[in-house]
């Protein structure tokens, strides 16, 4: 059996619960992540014919990266980036979450997904910014949380990226 | 000179020539080969090389497998010793760092056990229970605080957990049987994130670490390692040296899988060797709870023992009481018995009995024997039994009062006075009462005379039922005597001349109709002169007379018939 602990990270209302809520098993209050700053959930998925669970750490968003706290960080496998299309703000705390996350995860992979691409007339993230980004080697994924688009195969993707 | 510049040149295409033939054939140049002759040549040099890869070389072998910790272990151990015996100020220079915060440790878990203890001291008092503790520490040589702790400490550690430390993902979960099982996985990350949340917002340096949750009955101990921590769910408050266990515990899981923790990738499998660890923590401790006896049952069986034996007690005296009956019938005159059974509380008394006996009811009834526990079954015979015999003679002979009747040698022997024609009669029925060879009546005096008549027609009474005018058994024997007395009476008018007669009385009462009364009283007076008739007493001795209760100074039986005798010449001259 394969385990890997996997981070969510983001700013504040990007949609980090919404991508994770109708996939994994949760027995914990969503109470915790304004608690303690973190929620833990479980996914299990099957890839390449391996059993592999997921600990989701679904860190409380907040849009002062600072008050994020790099110890839920640390052991962690790879992280979820989760930014908003239609705030292009979300982007900028997510690439001072991404220093900060590869610092404490020793450079683990990582994937960007830009969520709400239901609301795509919105956006205010261009694909300038994106196309940037991928040059810099980042893994990007446009999701709808509330449409289920891509969302499972992000999760898919960051699993191949840790396992290989 | 020519030459030499030549020479030299031939010599270093040769010695080049042969450098590269010697690298074709051995496949060293020889630069390597003098860096191997030195190794070979120079041990210094040697081990210093050695001391380059043997590091290596071991934990190779020990990851192949080819060599175990446990097989270094003597010589490490070994090493030590001979170490701290040659200079243990290094040893303790080296362990400086360490052992401070050890022995901090080590104190504070003491104090803490003490203090735990304490508390459960304070918390029970001088209570009865206690008391009963102390008295048991006493009688069981054992120390009190061995029994507090015993009786104290009700515990069930339901789950164990192997958390790795930095990620917080559960590598391996043993539960006791009988536990339900948990989200273990959530549980382990959320239990880490907690010890991250305290750790990071108390500032709290690697010393202070959370080691314990407490919710309720449910208590969390956490111990932790370098790379892993143990954190057992309990249920009730486990005993103080517990945490010793969970120690113990992380560090052999250590000490076995030091590598695979410190090298831990996501593959969570190999950590099924710590099981065996891990199994040891799954420990429970019910509280003894005292076996109440049982009650009830012992009541039940109390009173069904009680029962039991009452049952047997009254069954024996029954049987005791219906032994001395049986024993006393067979002294009765007249019964002679064959057997006696006992079915429940009944005797079956089987024998012979004489007719004139006494009835076996009456004797029961003076020994306060119901009828319904004796059943009898006799067959007749004559008794020769002297007091039967005796009684046989008195019926057959109808003595008057005046005469006394004995038996010797099978002899019956009549004494006092009596008449010649009963004492004629009476030597007459001597061939009709069995048991006697003859009749001796030397003694009896002849004569007739009112001195033994009247006394013996007056002493008889015969008290009756309503309207009934029946004789009973003994009652006719009484009848025969009285018709005896009578017909001497009736001999003694004749023999002198007299005119004697026999009032024969019936009571009545003036209250009510008086008419009634009377008419009552005279039916039962002419019913039984009627009788005497019959017997064959003179109608001319017998005179009714009915006389009120309460003419009379004694209290007397209504229905009763008494007689009087009188002189009726005087009476009606």
């Amino acid at each position: 059996m394969i385990k890997k602990k996997i981070a969510m990270l983001g700013a504040f209302a990007v949609g980090k619960t919404s991508l994770v809520q109708q996939y994994v098993n949760s027995i914990f209050s969503e109470k915790y992540q304004t608690t303690i700053g973190v929620k833990i959930d479980q996914k299990k998925i099957t890839l390449n014919d391996q059993d592999v669970t997921l600990m989701l750490w679904d860190l409380y968003g907040d849009d002062d990266f600072m008050k994020m706290k790099p110890t839920y960080l640390m052991g962690s496998s790879g992280y979820l980036l989760v930014a908003d299309g239609t705030r292009s703000e979300t982007i900028d705390v997510a690439i001072e979450l991404q220093k900060m996350a590869a610092e404490a995860t020793h450079n683990a992979p990582f994937i960007l997904i830009i969520n709400k691409s239901d609301l795509t007339e919105t956006w205010e993230i261009t694909a300038e910014t994106i196309q940037k980004l991928q040059q810099m080697g980042w893994n990007i994924l446009i999701t709808s949380a509330k449409e289920n688009i891509m969302v499972e195969d992000a999760f898919r993707h960051l699993t191949q990226l840790m396992i290989l | 000179m020519e030459n030499k510049p030549s020479n030299h040149s031939e010599e270093l295409l040769e010695a080049g020539k042969l450098n590269e033939l010697r690298k074709l054939l051995i496949g060293l140049n020889q630069s390597e080969l003098d860096r191997i002759k030195l190794l070979l040549n120079d041990p210094h040099e040697f081990s210093k090389e050695l001391s380059i890869l043997l590091p290596y070389a071991i934990r190779k072998m020990i990851e192949q497998g080819e060599v175990s910790v446990d097989n270094l272990l003597p010589f490490v151990e070994e090493a030590m010793h001979k170490s701290i015996q040659k200079n243990p100020q290094r040893l303790a220079d080296i362990l400086f760092p360490v052992m401070g915060p050890a022995i901090r440790k080590a104190v504070s878990e003491d104090l803490k056990r003490m203090i735990a203890a304490i508390n459960t001291s304070l918390e029970s008092g001088f209570s009865p229970k206690t008391l009963k503790w102390r008295l048991q520490a006493l009688t069981s040589k054992r120390s009190f605080t061995e029994i507090l702790m015993a009786n104290s400490y009700v515990y069930h550690v339901s789950h164990i957990f192997l958390i790795h430390r930095d990620t917080g993902i559960l590598l391996h979960e043993e539960q006791a049987k009988e536990s339900r099982a948990l989200e273990a996985d959530l549980i382990s990350s959320m239990l880490t994130a907690i010890r991250d949340f305290v750790s990071d917002s108390f500032k709290s340096s690697g010393a202070g670490t959370l080691d314990e949750v407490q919710v309720g009955d449910l208590n969390i101990l956490v111990e932790q390692g370098p790379y892993a921590v143990v954190a057992a769910i309990i249920e009730g408050r486990p005993p103080a040296d517990y945490r010793l266990t969970l120690s113990e515990t992380i560090e052999a899981v250590h000490f076995n899988q030091g590598t695979d923790l410190e090298k831990f990738d996501g593959n969570t499998s190999i950590f099924q060797l710590s099981a065996k660890f891990l199994q040891n923590c799954l420990i429970k401790q019910k509280k003894q709870t005292k076996s109440k006896p049982p009650y009830l049952v012992i009541v039940l069986f109390v009173a069904f023992l009680a029962g039991i034996t009452y049952f047997l007690v009254q069954r024996q005296l029954q049987h005791n009481k219906l032994n001395a009956f049986a024993d006393q019938l067979e002294r009765t005159p007249g019964y002679h018995l064959t057997s006696r059974d006992f079915k429940g509380n009944t005797i079956y008394i089987k024998g012979l009995r004489d007719v004139m006996s006494d009835n076996p009811n009456d004797i029961s009834d003076k020994m306060n024997i119901e009828n319904r526990f004796v059943h009898f079954d006799f067959e007749s015979y004559i008794s020769t039994d002297s007091g039967i015999i005796i009684q046989r003679a008195i019926k057959a002979l109808s003595p008057p009062a005046s005469v006394q009747i004995s038996l010797r040698d099978q002899t019956l022997i009549i004494t006092g006075e009596a008449s010649e024609q009963w004492k004629t009669k009476a030597l007459t029925q001597q061939p009709y009462i069995y048991g006697i060879n003859s009749i001796d009546t030397e003694q009896l005096t002849s004569g007739t005379n009112l001195q033994w008549i009247i006394p013996a027609i007056e002493k008889h009474r015969f008290d009756f039922e309503i309207n009934v005018v029946n004789l009973t058994e003994q009652q006719q024997v009484n009848f025969d005597s009285l018709v005896q007395a009578a017909l001497f009476l009736d001999e003694f008018n004749q023999m002198y001349q007299k005119r004697m007669a026999i009032y024969v009385q019936s009571f009545t009462t003036k209250s009510g109709n008086l008419d009634a009364n009377l008419k009552v009283a005279n039916q039962r007076i002419i019913a039984f002169i009627s009788l005497l008739e019959k017997a064959g007493v003179n109608s001319k001795l017998l005179v009714s007379q009915v006389k009120f209760a309460e003419d009379l100074t004694e209290s007397v039986n209504l229905r009763s018939v008494r007689f009087s005798v009188f002189d009726n010449k005087q009476a009606n001259p």
